[in-house]
């Protein structure tokens, strides 16, 4: 069953329905079809932690026939499609980040690839501006951004 | 990171091997950095984007290195081989390199020109401000840091664009996410929506390609009806105007028909090269930055290269202090 996000109630760092970016990004991607599980700020903010969103991280589902549903959906958000990696390509990569005129969407491959059954298990379908979003437990998605956004930055 | 002018080790090197070999007039960056491959240490291929990156004038406020050639543009062209391009200092490049020779006090040229040009996280701040501010502290060593935070101001990018964020935890030292954004109006016949003065961390050509992509996409009906009210843009025809005299960037947006500009004008707001966010932070607070910098070096003639520093960024081209 799915759950619909909260709004932010100042519409700080946010769209026209107070969602963030990211968050949005996130929206968009899950109406192509594509097999995915948000996580990192824009999950955490749907999980209703006050936090700032930056970019969109989701994890992505392997296979391969996901692997072409996410290159073709990739392609067509991206500011140089061109730069998108083929379907076969993303099947071996661990980290792809795009441009969109949402901001910027970092596809975690190699997660998914590793922790994909786990990650599921635990996630929640979220409501976003009409669209149903796979969104990772909010314990994955700290565990996750510790375990690599300090590594990051 | 240099302690008498602020900026790399690499880019140091570069600028002596440009002053050794070309002195006052252009000389070709292949010859150049071939030659000083054994003092910068680095092979051509990867010094001459370091190269690149100083005379690109749209990169940092302070621009060390004058370029001759195609030095590529603020859209998505990239500069041309270094055997077509040829260099040397400018005023700057010149009063940075007399600073780390010690033929001149230290001069803030890093803290001026921050990193984020190179993907690093201290922003740029206007020049004339800062060294203001560092004539300030000179006579005032007790200024308080609401003065000097005053006397400096926010961030300030090159390409003009507006800075928003928690300026005041920026400036006490801690991390925080700047949102920048391209100034948009409405032209004076209400049929046209103009974007310019496009953030630096995107290039103009990408910028208008966003706002064409989310116009498309605006008649995608297979999405939910909330979802497309969220995303919309209702622009009939993008036109990006941006040329080597308008270096960042104009975009004309024509609103579709019955669409008032004012509501284009919010929805472009929102799309992501007409806004980007930047992670920002300093080693320190602001105050305490500048405060440690006068305090090192106030024993050498800190007026003196703070006056020739000034004098060399007046003398820039098409100047914005």
């Amino acid at each position: 069953m799915a759950v619909s996000a909260h709004r932010a109630e100042d519409g700080s760092n946010g769209g026209p329905a107070g969602y963030p970016p990211g968050v949005l990004a996130a929206a968009v991607l899950a109406t192509t079809g594509m097999s995915f599980l948000l996580v990192g700020s824009a999950a955490l903010w749907l999980r209703g932690e006050m936090i700032p969103v930056g970019d969109a991280d989701v994890v992505i589902e392997p296979g391969e026939k996901n692997m072409q549903l996410a290159r073709a959906a990739l392609a067509g958000l991206a500011l140089q499609p061109h730069a998108v990696p083929q379907a076969a390509r993303l099947a071996f990569l661990d980290i792809v980040t795009i441009m969109t005129s949402y901001g910027k969407i970092d596809c975690l491959l190699r997660r998914g690839r590793l922790d994909w059954d786990e990650l599921r298990r635990n996630a929640q379908v979220v409501r976003v501006a009409g669209a149903e979003v796979v969104v990772a437990a909010s314990s994955d998605a700290w565990d996750l951004r510790r375990r690599f956004k300090e590594v990051r930055r | 990171m240099s302690e008498r002018s602020g900026i790399g080790a690499v880019q140091v090197a570069i600028l002596a091997a440009i002053a050794t070999r070309a002195g006052r007039g252009f000389r070709s960056n292949e010859k150049m950095l071939s030659q000083a491959e054994p003092e910068i240490g680095l092979a051509p291929w990867y010094a001459y984007p370091v190269l690149v990156d100083l005379a690109q004038p749209w990169k940092m406020p302070v621009t060390l290195i004058e370029g001759r050639g195609n030095f590529g543009s603020r859209g998505n062209d990239p500069a041309a081989s270094r055997r077509y391009t040829e260099s040397r200092l400018t005023d700057a490049g010149r009063v940075a390199l007399a600073a780390e020779r010690r033929d001149l006090a230290p001069v803030p040229v890093g803290l001026i020109n921050g990193t984020t040009y190179r993907d690093g996280t201290q922003p740029p701040f206007r020049p004339l401000a800062v060294i203001q501010a560092m004539r300030h502290v000179l006579r005032h060593p007790k200024a308080t840091g609401q003065e000097i935070v005053g006397i400096i101001g926010p961030p300030d990018f090159i390409t003009g664009c507006t800075v928003s964020g928690d300026l005041a935890a920026f400036a006490a030292g801690h991390p925080t996410e700047l949102r920048l954004q391209a100034k948009i109006t409405i032209s004076e016949d209400r049929q046209a929506v103009i974007v310019e003065n496009i953030p630096p961390n995107i290039s103009t050509d990408d910028a208008a390609a966003s706002i064409a992509m989310r116009a498309e996409e605006t008649a995608d009906l297979s999405r939910p009806a909330e979802l497309r009210e969220a995303t919309r843009l209702d622009v009939r025809s993008v036109r990006d105007e941006g040329t080597s005299h308008i270096p960042d960037g104009r975009i004309v947006c024509k609103p579709a028909a019955g669409t008032p500009p004012e509501q284009v004008r919010d929805q472009l707001s929102r799309v992501y090269g007409v806004y980007t966010m930047m992670y920002v932070a300093l080693p320190r607070s602001l105050p305490a930055t500048i405060r440690q910098w006068v305090r090192t070096n106030q024993a050498e003639d800190l007026a003196t290269s703070l006056t020739a520093l000034e004098t060399a960024i007046r003398s820039q081209p098409g100047p914005r202090y």
